[in-house]
């Protein structure tokens, strides 16, 4: 844990440094779950990053996040849009926002498609906290 | 020649010896005694051998009788010579030819070697009876002396020859005429004896002709007596007989015709009769006469001859000709016969068959009459009316003409077997009527018969039957319906008369008892079938039907033979027969494979049930996985940042606190889950009880809430207070009512333009039942399609197997309710379940239903 926390740290410490001048990063998080609203922003503020919590994708596009958000944490099973049309969405508009995957399904065929379009990482539910900074370091690295 | 005196002494001796042998040679004839010429010649030759002592003596006899002379030749002993009487013939046949006038030379020249002389000496005056040559080899020969012997003894030969061929044709003649004579006298005796014969005959037959004679007198006797007899009959016979001349005149009338008229028969001879008959008749009758005597036929002719006593009568006169052997008529007989009655009697039978045909063809019947034989004579007006032909048409076997070929047959055949009984009979046949159209006819015939029996005539009528026939084969093919329906349907009727327990049974009921068909059903026979179990239900609907009670419904069960179970369905309906009398009319239904079918549906409904849960477990799975997953997602993640905030500088235990609490939260709504599901998906069997549907509802929604949500659907819930408890199988319910939720929520998938409002709501239903019933707002279905879509396999959706209404429905209907769907007012469907209260009948055993009595009450 020691060890993990020194590689966080460092990251955290580089996000610091590069953001002094700067707010925290804004991570988004799209889930119409409730209880993933209420805990993964605690966790990414935990991480450094600020976090907001949409409960659906319509209600992110139509928020001022989509520009700022500097990463998209997004479930695929929604009413209305899914997380991959979100995904598309954005495409089309052009922004170029990396995309994670969080969801409960195990479908490889939407893992594949998500993957395909872009995502840099697609997480199934449970994942630890380990995996979500694996992909956000990713997610970064892209960035 | 010798010289006479050469030796005087020898020559005496010579002389001598001469004269003795003319003594011997004139002796001769003595010992010619018979009449054979050639005997004679024998003789002659012999002596003459001897006597002249010559070498051979010849003769030849020209016989009368045979064309071949006869030829003799006598050789001596001392001569050597030999030879054959015809070469010494055939040396003097030149000799022959002579005509015997001139004396004959002799000869003398060689022969054989020797030299002979040769004397002929001819026999007969003129040689005509033959001649004698007498050879010797002497020098000397012939003599004088021997010359002068051998002329005597050839004299004495002729002489006797001639003698013996007179005699000898004597003989002839003497036997000739004897034999003519016996012949004369055969021929003599025959020609007596035939004549005799003739004789004989003649007499025979003049006896005969005797005998004949007496007879044809006695004969003529009998004929007389006959005659004097016949007179007596023909004045005795009750007919007055008559005989006429061939001109016309009467000879003789008969006493019968005089006592009758009481004319004498002065009066009456020659045309005197006349004044016998009616005027008015007088003149056809001579007429006729007329012109019988005319063609000499036989002939008749009737007319009233006046009795006696003024009145007069209707008499036939009968005329028959005598004819001779050359065909000429010699008498005129005849014979009046009284014919007044039977005058009267046939006017009699004519005015009562004109009245009969009246009648005949008044009455509304078709009536007809035929000969013994089958031909036709008589149709009534109304038959002919009603075929529109003629008479004439009809008779003989022209009415068959009417009839329809395809009866033709059987009618004929009938018909013929009819009269071959001679006893009434009938048959049925379509008759054609005047306009063409056939309409069914009773024919009915009946025979007259006279005192011994014998048939005068048929009688018959023909009754239209077109309308019972017609009916009679609806009859016959609603009867072969029902024969058919009950045996497709495996349903069999009975009656049952109660007063006196008749039974009929029809022939299906017998097939479902397996008895034999067409064997009395009594009420014992029937509990020989009936399972022992439900006989007291058998007697307690006998009590009760005894008592007159009106309608029965009841189940129960058979124990076929073969230990089998038959499951039967009766439904029994009290009526009166014509008598009055109460009858149970009842039809049974076989309903064993029904029963099974159920029972095996029964089962299949609760795999497929299952197999529905397993289904539609699979399709929850994802969502199950869902359902748990996010809880545990938020576990994990809470419990991750609470150490990462403990870990902080400061630790931030404020929020790990809520970290925390959140952990325990997300792991109870996991644990619900868990506990929903499993009692949702328990593997109990489904089992009726006593159950709230309120809750049970309930619980559906609160499983479903999340996916609801979800898919934005809004639920409202609107239950019953007073909802009373369902019999039920909570699980299968509870299926129904999440397919019902699941289905809303599809319908509503695509809905954007309005709330997705799903409301479910449980009531109470009229009749004893309890409603629960899903609304949505979603894209509805047409009002045309409600039935379709609980069909199997019958979906919209593109991932859907469409089995889900079907089973549900099922379901329902297992629970003797009633699954349906309308559509809104406004947009969506909703559908609705109503299941009673309470459950009836579900027992396997025989339990009775009285539909007219709600009181009864058997569970």
């Amino acid at each position: 844990m020691d060890a993990l926390y020194g590689v966080e740290h460092y990251f955290v410490m580089e996000f610091h440094q590069r953001s002094i001048a700067t707010e925290r990063p804004l991570l988004s998080v799209v889930d119409d779950d409730e209880s993933v609203r209420e805990s993964l922003p605690d966790l990414l503020r935990e991480f450094g990053f600020a976090a907001r919590a949409f409960s659906s994708a319509e209600e992110f596009l139509a928020s001022d996040s989509v520009g700022q958000t500097k990463c998209l944490i997004l479930d695929v099973a929604m009413p209305g849009m899914t997380g991959l049309d979100l995904q598309q969405e954005l495409r089309r508009r052009g922004q170029r926002v990396p995309v994670i995957f969080i969801t409960a399904l195990k479908d490889e065929a939407i893992r594949e498609q998500a993957l395909q379009q872009g995502a840099v990482s697609f997480l199934y539910k449970p994942f630890s906290d380990t995996a979500l900074l694996e992909a956000l370091n990713a997610a970064v690295q892209v960035n | 020649m010798e010289g006479l005196l050469e030796d005087p002494a020898q020559d005496i001796k010579r002389l001598q010896r001469c004269i003795n042998d003319l003594i011997s040679l004139l002796a001769l004839p003595a010992m010619w005694s018979s009449d054979q010429p050639s005997q004679i010649v024998h003789i002659l030759l012999d002596a003459l051998l001897r006597m002249l002592s010559l070498d051979f003596t010849y003769a030849r006899l020209k016989d009368c009788v045979a064309i071949v002379p006869i030829e003799i030749l006598r050789i001596a002993d001392s001569c050597k010579l030999k030879v054959t009487p015809q070469e010494i013939g055939g040396m003097v046949s030149n000799w022959f030819e002579g005509d015997g006038q001139k004396p004959l030379p002799s000869m003398r020249d060689r022969f054989r070697d020797k030299e002979f002389s040769r004397l002929p000496v001819p026999l007969g005056v003129h040689g005509e009876i033959g001649m004698i040559v007498a050879g010797s080899g002497r020098a000397d020969f012939p003599r004088q002396t021997e010359s002068l012997l051998l002329s005597v003894a050839a004299n004495q030969a002729s002489t006797a020859m001639r003698e013996a061929r007179l005699l000898s044709e004597q003989k002839r003649i003497a036997n000739e005429l004897d034999q003519r004579v016996a012949e004369r006298a055969s021929a003599l005796g025959q020609a007596n004896e035939e004549l005799r014969k003739e004789i004989d005959e003649r007499k025979k037959i003049e006896e005969r002709l005797r005998e004949s004679e007496a007879a044809l007198q006695r004969a003529f006797n009998e004929i007389k007596k006959s005659e004097a007899k016949l007179r007596q009959v023909i004045d005795t016979i009750p007919t007055l007989a008559w005989c006429n001349l061939p001109d016309g005149p009467n000879e003789f009338l008969n006493k019968g015709w005089h006592e009758y008229t009481g004319l004498s028969p002065e009066e009456s001879h020659g045309w005197g009769w006349q004044v016998a008959f009616h005027p008015e008749d007088l003149p056809p009758l001579m007429k006729r006469w007329q012109e019988l005597l005319v063609s000499g036929e036989p002939g008749e002719i009737e007319a009233r001859l006046r009795h006696y006593d003024g009145v007069y009568r209707w008499f036939l006169i009968r005329a028959e000709p005598l004819r001779d052997d050359a065909g000429k008529i010699v008498r005129w007989y005849g014979t009046s016969t009284d014919i007044e009655d039977r005058k009267r009697a046939e006017e009699a039978l004519k005015a009562s068959e004109r009245e009969f045909g009246l009648i005949i063809n008044t009455i509304p019947a078709m009536a007809w009459s035929a000969r013994p034989d089958g031909y036709a004579e008589f149709f009534n007006q109304h038959y002919l009316a009603y075929v529109g032909l003629p008479l004439e048409q009809l008779q003989g076997s022209g009415w068959t003409v009417a009839v329809h070929p395809d009866d033709l047959d059987a009618v004929a055949g009938t018909w013929q077997s009819i009269m071959a009984s001679g006893k009434p009979g009938e048959g049925e046949a379509r008759l054609r009527r005047f306009d063409g159209e056939y309409r069914w006819f009773l024919f009915r015939a009946n025979p007259m018969l006279d005192e011994s029996g014998n048939i005068l005539k048929w009688y018959g009528t023909n009754t239209d039957i077109d309308d019972r026939k017609r009916a009679e084969e609806q009859l016959w093919r609603s009867e072969a319906f029902l024969a058919a329906g009950q045996n497709l349907s495996r349903i069999g009727s009975f009656s049952w008369k109660a007063a006196t327990d008749e039974i009929t049974w029809s022939e299906q009921l017998y097939r479902i008892y397996q008895f034999e068909i067409g064997v009395p059903v009594t009420l014992e026979l029937i509990r020989t079938r009936v399972h022992r179990e439900d006989l007291t239900l058998l007697e307690k609907m006998i009590e009760q039907a005894r008592n007159g009670r009106n309608d029965f419904e009841w189940q129960y069960r058979l124990m076929m033979p073969d230990q089998s179970i038959k499951y039967l369905h009766a439904v029994a309906h009290a009526t009166r027969d014509q008598d009055g009398q109460l009858q149970y009319i009842a039809a049974v239904q076989d309903v064993t494979a029904r029963r099974m079918s159920e029972e095996a549906l029964g089962k299949a409904r609760s795999e497929l049930a299952k197999v529905a849960r397993v289904t539609s477990l699979g399709v929850l799975t994802a969502s199950i996985a869902h359902e748990i997953n996010q809880p545990l997602s938020g576990i994990i993640t809470n419990a991750g940042t609470c150490l990462r905030m403990l870990s902080a500088d400061p630790p931030n235990v404020e929020g790990a606190r809520e970290t925390a609490r959140r952990t325990i939260r997300d792991g109870n709504r996991a644990s619900d889950v868990i506990t929903r599901l499993r009692t949702l998906y328990s593997k109990k069997d489904p089992q009726p009880e006593l159950m709230d549907l309120n809750e049970a509802a309930q619980e559906v929604t609160s499983l479903s809430l999340s996916e609801l949500q979800r898919n934005r659907v809004i639920l409202r819930q609107e239950f019953a207070e007073d909802l009373p408890p369902v019999r039920g199988d909570r699980i299968q319910l509870q299926q129904v009512m999440l397919n019902l939720l699941r289905n809303a929520s599809d319908a509503m998938s695509a809905v954007d333009d309005r709330p997705r409002e799903l409301v479910i709501r449980t009531e109470r239903d009229d009749g004893d039942r309890v409603r629960l019933s899903v609304k949505d707002a979603g894209v509805g279905f047409p009002p045309q399609a409600s039935d379709k879509l609980f069909e199997a396999f019958y979906t919209t959706k593109t991932d859907g197997m469409g089995i889900g209404l079907s089973i549900s429905r099922s379901i329902i209907e297992a629970h003797h309710g009633r699954l349906w769907a309308t559509p809104n007012d406004g947009p969506g469907a909703t559908f609705s379940f109503a299941i009673p209260c309470r459950l009836e009948g579900w027992a396997s055993g025989g339990t009775g239903v009285n539909r007219s009595d709600p009181a009864t009450n058997a569970a």
